[in-house]
């Protein structure tokens, strides 16, 4: 890396470490996720007597799944920190998260000294080329004089156009080198451009919705990272278009909108599914196709004409073909939509969103043997109790999808779930993140008993700080989702996915500190939930479920929605009995 | 296909080994360069076309973060 002159010749009056920490707190970074080790430590002494707050997880990986929960409900620049070696190793899974889900995150490692690099040092890893695939970018920084330059750049390839997360690695000697303070001001990024979408391809646009008769809109994650919402409900309102969104656009739509149909996708409900695949034109914002969204992709919306907007020109025909692409940040793409059919209106599609509407109906459910608990009944109740601006995050599995189907955010930084990684252990950590950005809101992390457990330790977090976070564990002492593919795909062998020794999770809590309570009788479920929602601090809602209970409807891996699954089990069967 | 990339960073070569082989792709030539602030590689790859676009297309980003961190 080049050298730069130091802008200020004052004698060296910093160390690495605390230019660290000087450039983070002049990015705006209030709040770090992180675990110390060796290679650190020069930069937690600085931290020592350092404004910046530090939230000590109990596993890297929560560090990073903390820092993705933080960005996710706020739009800021999550930070995490790890030492070198086995410390940067476990956040790669939240990173990876965050590129996944486009969540702009820097996390920065401590690495062994520049001379013990490549003779595998203790805790020495090859940290940059580990992170090289998982992030938008991963560099190591060898001379203190690249340090601001590099952590500014970090700073601005975070945030975008696209966000996502990025590595800062950092030898312990080149934390520990004194150097001159910079000029901050001087140095900081212009924040990253907002491309505005060609006005050509505008008009294509709206040539193709002037001349469709079935037109349905999805929104995607992009919704969210252009802080787009606004917009989005302007133009779905404005042309009384039926429409639909992937797990990541979820809060987009406003509340109560009688057009929106729900979660497109696997699990999402037929109206989104039936909509999409009756449509002569698909408006897509800001998403990207994935699999478990389009299903086979040559039958993806096999009729329609594809309206594909994104910042990331490389999402364009990657996956499906599209007719006219919209290449920009979307808060410009909408706005332009927006003006442009205000100026020259289109009839309202009105019509055809009730048609839309009615192709599907309620959701499918199982029913629960008498009396006892239904994880769709106790998401369905929670959802009806809950404050409109709770925060509420996801683990991954049944109840993420049950969550995801019934959720009523009202706005997307208000559903946080692991989308296009999956991964499990996400929803308790990223709820501590959450509540670290939005400290007097309220944070719910509904949770399985799987997922749970990978993160379980992070209740030391949460009790340590006294953070509120709820814990809705949905505990079906099955690795449910896995259980339900072995039910219907693999003959019924269900394969190490008994759970049914699982722990007294309210014995642990409170061996946390952490108060709460089990319930598994239906009758006393509303109740419960009434004290848990009325609760001051952090507090654990355990229900135990019965295991039998999927996830409806299912469109099976590479298919379409005509393929899709709905409840096998008729009201006058019993109740099927799980291994 | 065959792309001349400029690269600030030279590591990135190993990402677009990895992105070519992780599409099915392959590279019958590689030439490298170093200049004075970047690198020029220049490379002939092979493959389905299909995944050659998604290639060229994910090269196109990888290499607009790698200048945005040089900056």
């Amino acid at each position: 890396m080049r050298q730069r002159e130091p802008t200020v010749s004052e004698p060296a009056d910093a160390t690495g470490a605390q230019l660290v920490l000087d450039v983070l707190a002049d990015e705006g970074v209030e709040v770090v996720f992180g675990y110390p080790g060796g290679a650190i430590m020069p930069l937690y002494d600085a931290m020592y007597d350092h404004p910046i707050e530090h939230i000590l997880t109990r596993h890297e990986a929560g560090a990073a799944f903390a820092a993705g929960g933080y960005a996710r409900s706020s739009g800021r620049v999550g930070v995490c920190m790890a030492t070198s070696g086995p410390g940067a190793t476990n956040l790669v899974t939240g990173i990876l998260d965050a590129q996944m889900d486009s969540i702009p995150i820097v996390a920065i490692t401590g690495q062994v000294r520049k001379e013990l690099m490549g003779t595998d040092g203790f805790q020495e890893a090859d940290v940059t080329s580990i992170m090289g695939p998982v992030t938008k970018r991963s560099v190591c920084v060898r001379d203190v004089m690249d340090l601001e330059r590099a952590l500014r750049a970090a700073f601005r390839v975070a945030r975008g156009p696209r966000p996502g997360p990025v590595l800062v690695d950092i030898p312990n000697d080149v934390l520990k080198a004194r150097c001159p303070k910079m000029d901050y001001f001087a140095a900081r990024p212009m924040p990253p451009t907002c491309e505005r979408p060609d006005a050509g391809a505008i008009d294509e646009a709206i040539a193709l919705l002037r001349a469709a008769k079935k037109p349905v809109a999805i929104i995607g994650g992009g919704g969210r990272s252009a802080n787009a919402t606004h917009l989005y409900r302007e133009l779905v309102a404005m042309l009384g278009i039926p429409h639909t969104a992937t797990i990541n656009g979820l809060g987009c739509a406003a509340p109560g909108d009688p057009n929106f149909l729900g979660m497109l996708g696997m699990h999402g409900w037929k109206a989104a599914n039936q909509a999409v695949h009756a449509a002569d034109v698909v408006l897509a914002l800001g998403m990207r196709f994935d699999d478990r969204v389009t299903g086979k992709p040559d039958k993806f919306a096999r009729h329609a004409q594809i309206i594909h907007a994104d910042v990331d020109a490389s999402e364009f025909g990657k996956i499906v073909p599209v007719k006219v692409a919209l290449r920009g940040d979307l808060r410009q793409t909408l706005g332009q939509l927006v003006r442009r059919l205000a100026e020259n209106p289109i009839s309202s599609f009105s019509s055809w969103a009730l048609d839309a509407k009615a192709l599907g109906g309620a959701l499918p459910t199982d029913r629960a043997p008498h009396g006892e608990l239904s994880a769709t009944d106790v998401l369905d109740s929670f959802f009806a109790l809950a404050p409109d601006d709770a925060i509420v995050t996801t683990d991954v599995g049944q109840h993420q999808m049950w969550a995801a189907q019934r959720q009523r955010a009202t706005h997307p930084r208000n559903f946080i779930t692991s989308a296009g990684l999956g991964s499990m252990g996400f929803g308790f950590p990223a709820a501590i993140g959450a509540q670290m950005a939005n400290r007097k809101r309220m944070v719910v992390a509904i949770v399985g008993d799987g997922g749970f457990q990978m993160s379980i330790a992070e209740l030391a977090t949460v009790g340590r700080y006294k953070l509120p976070v709820k814990i809705l564990l949905i505990d079906n002492r099955r690795l449910g989702m896995v259980r339900q593919w072995q039910e219907l795909f693999w003959e019924g062998r269900y394969s190490h996915t008994d759970l049914s020794d699982n722990p007294d999770f309210i014995t642990i809590a409170r061996g946390y500190g952490i108060e709460g309570e089990r319930v598994e009788d239906a009758g006393e479920l509303r109740d419960a939930l009434e004290r848990f929602l009325r609760a001051k601090g952090p507090t654990i809602l355990h229900c135990a479920c019965f295991p039998a209970e999927n996830v409806w409807p299912l469109i099976p891996p590479g298919a379409t929605a005509d393929d899709a699954m709905e409840n096998a089990f008729k009201e006058s069967e019993p109740v099927p009995v799980v291994a | 296909m065959q792309l001349s990339l400029v690269m600030h960073d030279w590591r990135l070569l190993e990402r677009i080994v990895g992105l070519t082989n992780r599409l099915g792709c392959a590279y019958t030539k590689l030439n490298v360069s170093a200049g004075d602030a970047h690198y020029l590689a220049t490379i002939d790859f092979t493959g389905p076309p299909d995944a050659l676009r998604r290639l060229d297309a994910q090269l196109t980003r990888l290499l607009n973060d790698d200048k945005e961190m040089s900056r």
